[in-house]
């Protein structure tokens, strides 16, 4: 009983953090219906930065993330701007995937020319402490990273349901014809989108960076999951981001205690492809452009 | 008539220099060309479903894994028999388990489009990658290793050229004639309009499903032989996704509108990677991502669009 309660636990705290890590990737799908596979690198390159934050600077991780936020957003603008937003004007999708991938390659190998392929972890003062609520034991960092990642991902809701830009994002979203009519510079909007898309995924990766160890080469299993988590939940939908990455932490943990190691990565998989097949809109998904 | 036999017997000329270039290069050179031919062979089989019918697979490197893997297992049963036998078997195990696989989600997985296509084989890539890392019966994270088949008295790498410029002849071959066929002209109506085609009375499922079995077995075949080249095969080296972005990528760069645009993109970017970058190791993905980025923006059509827009 007590091991349930331990791993739907972590399960749960699990999950928030690959919630966190996929919102970005979400936003850009689902408004821009971009597949990104830079995704991941902005996620890795957000530990690295808060990695040179903490070991040079001594900065605590959790304050270097509004920094890191605005640096990520700046090279996600630029990036849209001179090399997506011309891929995506060719109009085929794969054209735009493809520049996103050429983008990884050259971003991974600088990572990986300055930082080295080995693994590295950040662990502030109060890493390793556990609090205890009965016979249940929290990671106080896997907790502290869950908070910040509920909060980021209600700021970002709030941004995208009450200010101006963030109505003017869902509306693009919905028609870029009719976005335009009304006076909608939609090539502004996909920059801004994908740039707010790059700060969350560099936040997520200061967290990230925070509970796990990572090496510049992981920048591909946080796509896949990203992949997984929005196609769960459901495509430009952040509820479908937190449910996508709540369930998906769970089964993640659940299969870790119960079947084995080995299984965790299969199942999740397996869920994604299932997903497809029966529901490919997602739990939460609506009829959204890029389900369409 | 006269012009489809001109371009047979270019090709058959073709192919017979290159059959004739190992006698004269050094093994380095060979194991290039045998490189380029099996990335070529790759793509092209890769094309064989995105090129007709726009359905972007991203994740065909689970069929050069299943031919892999069927290979070294068949290899490892009849390990008595003549090379030459055991050549036949890989292949044959090679080109069916994967082609049996591949007609085995065909019909769940054609039905999704768009990006839920591409997004769904990458998760069968993953799925199979990570189940065969997880049973034993393949040599878990330790692999399994594949006889030399190669016949005595014959370079190795000289005897894996042939094969490999060989499997690439007949996949070619095979694209052609689907390309001036009816089904030809059925999936390339698929790729323009489905419904309208569906409408039209085009039987879009089967033709789909043909082009996806054909596109998954020959890459189960070919992925037999770049297992045998490689003598020693894991889940990482077979279900590699970086594989199937390779095949995307050298389509992409030579371009989607002919036959000749995979193999085209193939020797560029592999032969790129092998003679120009081999000295800058360190900088090597950085160049390949700012190479892929410099096409889709310069080049929108590949290689043979860009040289088919200068000749208008």
């Amino acid at each position: 009983m007590i091991t349930l309660l331990q791993t739907l636990v972590n399960g749960v705290l699990y999950g928030g953090i690959l919630s966190i890590a996929a919102v970005g990737f979400s936003l850009i799908f689902g408004v821009m219906n971009v597949i990104n596979l830079a995704h991941g690198i902005f996620v890795i390159g957000g530990a690295y930065g808060a990695l040179v934050a903490w070991s040079t600077l001594g900065i605590d991780p959790l304050a270097s993330i509004p920094p890191l936020m605005l640096i990520a957003f700046i090279l996600g603008w630029l990036c849209q701007r001179l090399v997506i937003q011309p891929a995506v004007q060719r109009g085929n999708p794969v054209a735009a995937l493809l520049v996103t991938f050429g983008f990884t390659l050259v971003a991974l190998n600088l990572l990986t020319v300055a930082f080295s392929s080995s693994v590295r972890s950040i662990s502030p003062s109060y890493s390793f402490i556990n609090l205890r609520l009965g016979d249940v034991s929290f990671d106080l960092v896997r907790l502290v990273a869950f908070a910040c990642g509920l909060l980021l991902i209600g700021g970002l809701g709030s941004f995208l349901r009450f200010s101006r830009w963030g109505r003017i994002i869902r509306a693009t979203a919905l028609s870029e014809l009719g976005a335009r009519l009304c006076g909608v510079d939609a090539r502004a909007v996909y920059a801004l989108t994908f740039a707010v898309g790059s700060a969350f995924a560099a936040a997520s990766g200061v967290l990230i960076g925070m509970m796990l160890p990572f090496t510049p080469a992981e920048e591909v299993t946080w796509t896949v999951y990203a992949f997984i988590v929005v196609t769960l939940g459901g495509v430009g939908s952040l509820g479908g981001a937190m449910l996508g990455g709540v369930l998906l932490g769970l089964v993640s943990a659940l299969t870790q205690t119960y079947l084995g190691g080995v299984f965790t990565n299969m199942v999740m998989f397996l869920i994604l492809l299932g997903t497809l097949l029966l529901r490919p809109n997602g739990i939460l998904g609506s009829a959204f452009k890029a389900s369409r | 008539m006269a012009r489809t036999l001109l371009v047979v017997v270019l090709a058959l000329l073709l192919f017979a220099a290159l059959a004739t270039l190992p006698l004269f290069l050094k093994a380095f050179y060979i194991r290039v060309g045998l490189s380029i031919f099996l990335s070529a062979g790759f793509a092209v089989c890769w094309w064989l479903l995105a090129g007709f019918t726009a359905y972007y697979s991203f994740g065909h490197t689970a069929f050069v894994g299943v031919g892999a893997f069927a290979a070294a297992l068949t290899l490892r049963a009849v390990a008595a028999a003549a090379p030459g036998l055991q050549l036949a078997a890989g292949l044959l195990a090679g080109l069916v388990t994967a082609a049996v696989i591949a007609a085995a989600i065909a019909w769940p997985i054609l039905r999704l489009r768009g990006h839920y296509f591409t997004i769904a084989m990458l998760a069968v890539a993953l799925v199979l990658g990570e189940a065969v890392s997880a049973f034993p019966v393949f040599g878990g994270s330790a692999g399994l290793s594949l006889p030399n088949i190669a016949p005595s008295g014959m370079r190795v790498e000289a005897f894996f050229y042939w094969l490999a410029l060989a499997l690439l002849a007949i996949v070619m071959a095979i694209a052609w004639i689907i390309s001036r066929s009816r089904l030809g002209y059925g999936l390339a109506a698929i790729r323009e309009d489905e419904d309208a085609a569906q409408m039209l009375g085009v039987p879009t499922t089967r033709f789909k499903v043909v082009a996806f079995v054909l596109s998954g077995g020959l890459t189960g075949a070919l992925g037999a032989v770049y297992a045998l080249n490689l003598g020693y095969i894991t889940t990482d080296s077979v279900f590699r996704g970086s594989l199937s972005l390779e095949m995307i990528v050298n389509s992409l760069v030579g371009g989607m509108g002919s036959l000749l645009g995979p193999v085209i993109g193939a020797a560029i970017m592999t032969g790129v990677t092998k003679l120009v970058l081999a000295d800058l190791l360190e900088y090597h993905l950085a160049i390949t991502g700012l190479l892929i980025v410099a096409v889709v923006l310069v080049a929108p059509d590949g290689v043979a669009g860009l040289w088919r827009r200068t000749r208008r």
